[in-house]
């Protein structure tokens, strides 16, 4: 027992691998920003403040998460709940909670606590999943999504909801039930491309396939985007030196579009070194999840780190042009301090959950 | 749970997150496929539309060429004004900047409203903005001395197209006005970039419109440069990425004479009328004069609406280029050219004689054709009918000839058709032929149509400038030369073969014998004779414009000034080796040798430097 207080719960790859990532994401920033130094400090202070949060949070042990789980997600509820009643709204949408000087996206919660909860609720129940513990799975992901998406704010709920999704499924859910499902989905899109999206997202997806029907309006974005990674080339036009984003052509650099000022300043290169470190830490966090000393633990590691994965890769589609533009940052890169401290607190419970290892032999 | 359970839901959860975890690895492949395909397969097309983007070129405009006499002297040049330009992007408060530059340079009040309305747009994309366009002398200098005064404001050279004698070469030069869209695409510039051009003209990016910098624009034009812009995606000037500079358009040099002109202007005075005058040893126009004219100067360089509407609304049509479009009936001056058909068709010999008893009687009805001199001038052979400018000799001559024949026999000496190389918008005129005839009046040509051409009256219509041409070929002896006002040795004018006309070594002496005697003898053109101390040669003739059976009834009409007569004289000396050749019309002017003449031998005088 003596060790328990004297060892720290760190895992060096995925600490270093993390650190290497946040460093070169600052320097990008740097440029994205047109050279802003108060944008990087700024976010280098957040960075930092991240850092400490995931090496605190890695060192409770994962029986803590268990049994907060169920408090964790009514406060994140409730912190929902305020945001959109007493939230201020920008653009049209409520999605940012105030406290003090410090505000952040309260559905950021949400997407840690609905996984480690389900995680919770699924990980003594016995194979295969009853349809009672399915039905209120789906029930509890659909709250979860309906709170976020009425924001509005439809592609963080699309990513809560895929944080429940990942769980069921890692915990067994039977294939014929996935398989009616899809069927089901393909069956209805049209109704919900009709009633349930909004103008400006059917916009949104008719540009992702010819976005030169409207090349300075809602397809301007993507035309820009593809031009700046084009225009970059194998090598890259050189630290600073992109003319599509020190020109601002190129729109949101500082966020959703971040990679596309690597890939026009640092070329194909650029990205595929940047797309191995991301590559690799998912690789670890497969590693740590398979390694996990149970099935609760192995749940929240492959929960946290799919919606991780999920987020990167639809970032990326977006930015060079496979999928509709949906707001979703670039993890670890982005300008944005609640987004980078829910992900550091993410990395912490992964690394509680990969390297907490029970004592007794299994 | 029991141990075979939990290795069993380890196994199922290692696959499933395994399978998820591929997915993951499809989901980087397509994307690096796609990154792949942007950067390596697409490379060089993202790479022009980034540049697209970024670049942005604006035409920089040449200086044109000048036009010069014959001598070198400019009749048009570049004259240099000044013009106050500012950097709005670069000034904060407009309106003080207005309070603090008014006691230095007077500015209207429009000037200020047209410059506070575009500041904003400017400012945004960091272009520059004409405050005050041809400074004075005097605002230059007091704007220089407390320019330090003044960081954002600078003075810089812009040019006007300027003409010395704006009047007298109106119709020759033509005038230059803006370039609506009418844009050099060989360039390369998209159209919309234009507006943003750099200029060098105080009026902008001009074109030629009529005369000869519209004839010549392409030569005169220039190259035009290119400045590279680096502009951001708000369309924000940022900094020059490469200049280009143009190239200024070639000066043209022209066989016109500005001592000539002048003359040629002098000598017609305030009346209407043309005179084109033609150097035999090249076809070079010298002189091309019209009147009433305009001022190019303040055509191509503003002019009021009003003073325009006068212009165009005024009764004697200044616009009008008599030498070129004007369409008169040659009258007299046509009778060399039946006298060559009579001899090249071997209906008259020089010596051949007829009775002239003052009038010409058609066989075929008894109609009578009436000669200026009641009486006749009895007996007349060829020489004498062209001194004496005998009607009935070319009634009758007119009268055995096949109109066919003459018709085409005309238009080998240039009527009915185009003969200047490089004049602006010239009229062909008109040369009747019995097709046309009966094509557009449904009756046949009569004998007595012939008659009439025979003294240059009826259908047949030439302007001065083939007046000149057929005169000039006659002085060279049937040697045709395309008249151009251009030098031809400048090789950027198209000059068509020269033609000729055959006569016999002879009969050319003949006729220039007969030509001479018109003015230096006992001819209807004589009292010019003292004029000068050269010999020369000629033909004058009296338009008619109504048709009369006498005198009487002609002193009626004459009190209307716009049905009197128009005075022609066709000449060319000094004799016997002539250098130059004259044509002159005076509309309403009356009896041709008395009126056209003196024009035409002062301008042979000027041309000759015999003043």
């Amino acid at each position: 027992m003596s060790n328990r207080y004297t060892k720290i719960y760190f895992d060096p790859y995925l600490f270093f691998s993390l650190f290497l990532l946040v460093a070169l994401g600052l320097f990008f920033l740097y440029s994205a920003s047109n050279g802003d130094l108060s944008i990087v400090i700024k976010q280098s202070i957040y960075a930092l403040l991240g850092f400490v949060i995931m090496i605190l949070v890695s060192q409770a042990d994962p029986d803590l998460f268990r049994r907060s789980s169920l408090a964790f997600i009514i406060f994140a509820i409730f912190l929902l709940g305020i945001t959109y009643l007493f939230g201020p709204e920008i653009n049209g949408a409520r999605r940012w909670v105030r406290i003090g000087s410090f505000s952040f996206q309260s559905s950021e919660l949400l997407k840690l606590a609905l996984p480690i909860f389900l995680a919770t609720f699924l990980s003594d129940k016995r194979l295969p999943i009853q349809s009672r513990e399915i039905i209120s799975t789906l029930a509890i992901i659909l709250v979860a999504f309906l709170l976020v998406a009425s924001q509005p704010d439809l592609g963080t709920g699309l990513i809560v909801a895929l944080s429940g999704f990942f769980v069921l499924f890692l915990s067994g859910l039977s294939w014929s039930f996935i398989g009616g499902a899809i069927v089901f989905l393909i069956i209805s899109s049209p109704l919900i491309w009709n009633s349930l999206l909004q103008p400006f997202q059917q916009q949104r997806i008719a540009t992702l396939f010819n976005p030169e029907l409207d090349p300075f309006g809602a397809g301007w974005n993507i035309i820009q985007s593809k031009i700046a990674i084009g225009s970059g080339g194998i090598f890259g036009k050189g630290f600073g030196e992109g003319s599509q984003t020190q020109l601002n052509f190129l729109p949101e650099t500082k966020t959703d579009f971040i990679f596309s000022v690597i890939g026009e300043e640092f070329g194909f290169l650029g990205v595929f070194l940047l797309l191995s470190i991301y590559f690799f830490i998912l690789m670890r966090c497969l590693y740590l999840a398979l390694s996990a000393r149970d099935r609760f633990c192995r749940l929240v590691i492959g929960g946290l780190t799919l919606t991780f994965a999920a987020n990167l890769i639809i970032n990326l589609s977006m930015v060079v042009g496979l999928i509709p533009v949906v707001g979703m940052p670039l993890p670890f890169i982005s300008k944005g301090g609640s987004s980078l401290i829910s992900l550091f607190f993410a990395f912490g419970i992964i690394t509680s959950m990969g390297t907490h290892k029970k004592f007794l032999p299994q | 749970m029991i141990f075979e359970e939990r290795q069993v839901e380890k196994n199922n959860f290692s696959s499933r997150a395994i399978f998820l975890f591929i997915l993951v690895g499809v989901g980087f492949l397509v994307v690096l496929f796609q990154v792949f395909s942007l950067q390596v397969s697409s490379y060089s097309s993202y790479e022009i539309a980034a540049l697209n983007n970024k670049n942005y070129s604006v035409p920089v405009q040449p200086l044109r060429g000048e036009i010069l006499d014959r001598n070198g002297e400019a009749i048009v040049r570049n004259e240099p004004t000044f013009d106050l330009i500012t950097q709005p992007d670069l000034i904060e408060d407009p309106e003080l900047l207005l309070e603090i530059l008014k006691p230095v340079i007077h500015l209207s009040a429009a000037e200020e409203s047209q410059y506070l309305k575009k500041f904003t747009e400017k400012a945004f994309v960091n272009k520059e903005l004409v405050l005050k366009k041809d400074l004075t002398i005097e605002e230059i200098a007091r704007f220089n001395v407390r320019s330090f005064g003044f960081k954002n404001i600078f003075i810089d050279k812009r040019h006007r197209r300027i003409s010395d004698y704006p009047k007298i070469f109106s119709h020759v030069l033509g005038y230059t006005s803006r370039a609506d869209n009418q844009y050099d695409s060989s360039v390369g510039i998209p159209l919309s970039h234009w507006v943003d051009a750099e200029l060098t003209y105080e009026n902008g990016l001009i074109n030629g419109k009529t005369g000869l910098e519209e004839t010549y624009n392409k030569h005169l034009l220039g190259k035009y440069g290119q400045r590279i812009y680096e502009i951001n995606a708000r369309g924000r000037l940022v900094k020059t990425l490469a200049y280009y500079p143009p190239e200024k358009g070639l000066d043209l040099i022209t066989n016109l004479d500005i001592e000539a002109q002048m003359s040629a202007a002098k000598a017609l005075g305030d009346r209407k009328g043309a005179v084109v005058a033609i150097d035999l040893s090249s076809g070079g126009i010298n002189v091309l004069f019209s009147a009433p004219n305009y001022s190019t100067n303040k055509l191509s360089n503003g002019m009021s609406v009003k003073e325009f509407k006068n212009l165009i609304q005024n009764p004697d049509k200044p616009f009008f280029n008599r030498a070129l479009q004007g369409r008169y009936p040659p009258a007299s001056t046509i009778k060399p050219a039946i006298g060559m058909f009579g001899l090249t068709n071997k209906l008259v010999a020089w010596d051949d004689e007829i009775d002239d008893p003052g009038f010409f009687m058609l066989p075929e009805n008894g109609r009578i054709y009436r000669g200026w001199k009641k009486g006749g001038h009895s007996n007349v052979n060829l020489k004498k009918a062209l001194m004496v400018s005998s009607n009935t000799y070319f009634f009758k001559l007119a009268y055995q000839s096949d109109m066919k024949d003459l018709a085409s026999y005309f238009s080998l000496l240039g009527f009915g058709d185009k003969v200047c190389s490089d004049c602006f918008d010239e009229d062909q005129a008109f040369l009747p032929t019995p097709e046309w005839k009966y094509k557009n009046f449904n009756v046949p040509w009569f004998t007595g149509d012939t008659v009439n051409i025979g003294v240059g009256q009826g259908y047949l219509v030439a302007t001065p400038m083939q007046l000149a041409n057929y005169i000039s070929i006659i002085a060279n002896k049937g040697q045709s030369i395309t008249p151009s006002i251009v030098q031809a040795k400048q090789k950027i004018l198209k000059q068509e073969t020269a033609s000729q006309v055959l006569l016999s070594n002879r009969d050319w002496a003949n006729m220039h014998d007969a030509l001479t005697s018109v003015i230096e003898g006992e001819g209807t053109a004589s009292s010019i004779k003292s004029l000068k101390t050269f010999q020369v040669a000629g033909k004058s003739g009296t338009a008619e414009l109504v048709s009369l059976d006498s005198k009487e009834a002609y002193l009626e009409v004459r009190d209307t000034e716009l049905l009197r007569d128009h005075s022609i004289i066709i000449a060319f000396g000094p004799m016997p080796n002539p250098q130059y050749a004259v044509s002159v019309v005076i509309e309403n002017g009356e009896s041709g040798g008395a009126v056209a003449g003196p024009v035409a031998i002062e301008v042979l005088k000027s041309l000759l430097n015999e003043q």
